[in-house]
């Protein structure tokens, strides 16, 4: 039974052994770049592990591409993005669980749809909307508070979708008996059911934080200013359009921008299985 | 229903008065609540996802039929003649054509792996729960940055690709692999692959979890081959999970900026465009918002067909 098992196992792994190479090969060569010294990333043939083991990158990477201001732009974005979002979606994914109402059908293919714009796809319609609002000396255009909008909108519909099949496999009795103990819908509600969602919510709040931290597009193309942008934009910056490119730098603050987001989503990523594939998917 | 609510709230702190708004418990509540309820809660939503969403879809339909400065000023309609103007455009077609090489290739090549891998994941077997964290890893980073990653492992001078192709003996000389595009659009091709599969992975392994167990044993008794179950019961009962990732991810892949930006912007020599870099450099690199709406409107369509498939495909869950 043991044998017939470790047999397995080995055959498993040794199928899924290209995808694991594969899929690690990235993160490898970041480590393993990110701890060189600019002189020995520069040379050919590369090797794996570092002859001279250096933070150089990293102390480069932090005081010359002024990470800190890009971290905290990003999770200021990302931040108010998820509170934005579910602040919205839980009332809205509440109705859709709980309640009957003639609209229901409605509104859940507009959120599929909404679901499907991209916002690359509408990117020159956000940018001239964004371009249009007044705010401060200016408009929304080069404001975190403009993407932090936008990336709250677009994690909507999946919020709301995921959110709504969490909710309704919540039993409704509790609830019930707290009507029937003489509490208001609202009390129920409060004291019953949110503590219950508290989970759920959590893992949407993890699912929002994560895209909005990673997104690409919208913070290219709205966030001009340095001191505006997010991590994931700053990193990107490093490489593209530049002529000669400290590899060792980028690797640290790739390093810096992708591993917290890596354990963090690693550890939520089994709870989001159900609600993918019950619900709308990005 | 605002002062309703407001009641609510207020006898919430008094539960004593509860009783008396609502006497059968709460569970009745009044006629106008029970319909406006619902409603006030989702109008957030709606008002948000109007704004953002919708009416932007709007914008581009109407800059696509209008004449447009590079600075964005509308300067009058001009009917079709963005469209017109850029089906005179060669780069359009090389980006039309490789749109659907790049849609087909990924979407097929990601399927192709998943269901092995999810089938995989499925069995019992020491350190799964290692492997299925490693298979989702790919979920969790970036785009951008995966592309950032590939390009550096690709670099042409000091890559650790070219490292070990050279060392193995498969090359005799560094490949210039981002110089050109015969070799820069495949390797975005398999990227794009790579970061597909956890997801499509994940709608597959709901698919094989939701196949009961007992089927396989009396197919056991009745003599089939594993090979046969795979064949005859499996893939025919996963077939609705392949149709819904085929689905979406032909509208995820079809609009897949970052990985192609990145790491080529299209280039070398318009090589590597696709629709939506394409429409991104006319819009915010050339100045020409007009036809960039225009490719915006044709990109926008396509998906639209292709939400109604989907919508169609899970009619009976909507």
């Amino acid at each position: 039974m043991r044998r017939a098992r470790l047999r397995r196992s080995i055959l498993c792994w040794l199928v899924l052994s290209p995808l694991v190479v594969l899929v690690l090969f990235p993160y490898l060569v970041m480590l393993s770049t990110a701890l060189k010294p600019t002189a020995e990333v520069m040379s050919y043939p590369p090797h794996w592990i570092p002859r001279h083991w250096s933070l150089t990158g990293f102390s480069a990477m932090w005081s010359q591409a002024d990470l800190g201001t890009a971290i905290l732009n990003s999770v200021a974005i990302a931040g108010g993005s998820t509170v934005l979002a579910l602040l919205i979606a839980v009332p809205a994914a509440y109705a859709v669980a709980r309640m009957r109402f003639r609209a229901k059908p409605a509104y859940r293919v507009f959120l599929l749809i909404s679901q499907m714009l991209a916002p690359v796809l509408l990117i020159l319609g956000l940018f001239r909307l964004a371009a249009a609002v007044p705010f401060g000396d200016g408009t929304l255009v080069n404001t975190r508070i403009g993407v932090m909008v936008i990336y709250a909108a677009f994690q909507l519909a999946f919020s709301v979708w995921m959110l709504a099949a969490y909710f309704a496999a919540i039993p409704t009795d509790i609830e019930e008996a707290a009507w029937i103990d003489g509490c208001g819908r609202l009390q129920a509600i409060l004291h019953v059911f949110l503590p219950l969602a508290v989970p759920a919510t959590a893992v949407c709040a993890v699912v929002a934080f994560v895209a909005g931290w990673n997104e690409y597009v919208v913070a290219l193309t709205m966030l001009r200013d340095p001191g505006k942008q997010t991590v994931t934009l700053q990193v990107v910056n490093l490489v593209s359009g530049r002529y000669s490119v400290t590899w060792n730098e980028v690797m640290a603050a790739a390093l810096v921008a992708t591993l917290p987001v890596a354990v963090v989503f690693g550890y939520v990523q089994r709870y989001l299985v159900r609600g993918l594939t019950l619900g709308a998917v990005k | 229903v605002s002062r309703r609510l407001a009641a609510a709230a207020r006898t919430g702190k008094q539960p004593g008065r509860a009783v008396v708004l609502f006497p059968h418990g709460g569970a009745m509540l009044p006629r106008l609540s029970r319909a406006g309820m619902p409603l006030l809660l989702i109008l957030p939503s709606l008002v948000l996802a109007i704004a953002i969403i919708i009416y932007p879809f709007f914008v581009i339909l109407r800059l696509s039929f209008a004449n447009v400065s590079p600075f964005g000023q509308l300067r009058g309609f001009v009917g079709w003649a963005n469209y017109a103007n850029v089906l005179t455009d060669p780069i359009f077609y090389g980006s039309l054509l490789r749109t659907l090489i790049w849609t087909v290739a990924v979407v097929g090549g990601t399927v192709l792996i998943s269901v092995p891998v999810a089938l995989v994941l499925q069995q019992d077997f020491y350190g799964r729960s290692v492997a299925r964290t490693i298979v989702m890893l790919p979920w969790a980073l970036s785009l951008a940055m995966a592309a950032i990653l590939w390009q550096w492992s690709f670099n042409a001078d000091y890559g650790m690709i070219n490292g070990m192709l050279q060392s193995l003996g498969l090359i005799s000389a560094p490949v210039q692999w981002m110089a050109r595009a015969e070799t820069a659009f495949p390797v975005e091709i398999g990227i794009g692959i790579l970061v597909s599969i956890p997801f499509t992975s994940t709608i597959f392994q709901g698919g094989f979890s939701s196949i009961p167990t007992d089927i396989y044993e009396a197919a056991r008794i009745d003599g089939a081959s594993a090979m046969q179950q795979f064949r005859f019961l499996t893939l025919p009962l996963l077939q609705p999970f392949i149709s819904i990732a085929v689905v979406l991810n032909i509208i995820h892949v079809f609009n897949s900026f970052p990985i192609i930006w990145v790491m080529t912007q299209g280039g070398p020599d318009n090589g590597t465009h696709i629709l939506v870099t394409y429409a991104y450099e006319l819009a915010f690199r050339l100045g020409r918002p007009g036809p960039a709406a225009a490719v915006s409107v044709v990109m926008l369509a396509i998906v639209f067909v292709f939400t109604g498939i989907y919508l169609r495909l899970r009619r009976e869950d909507v």
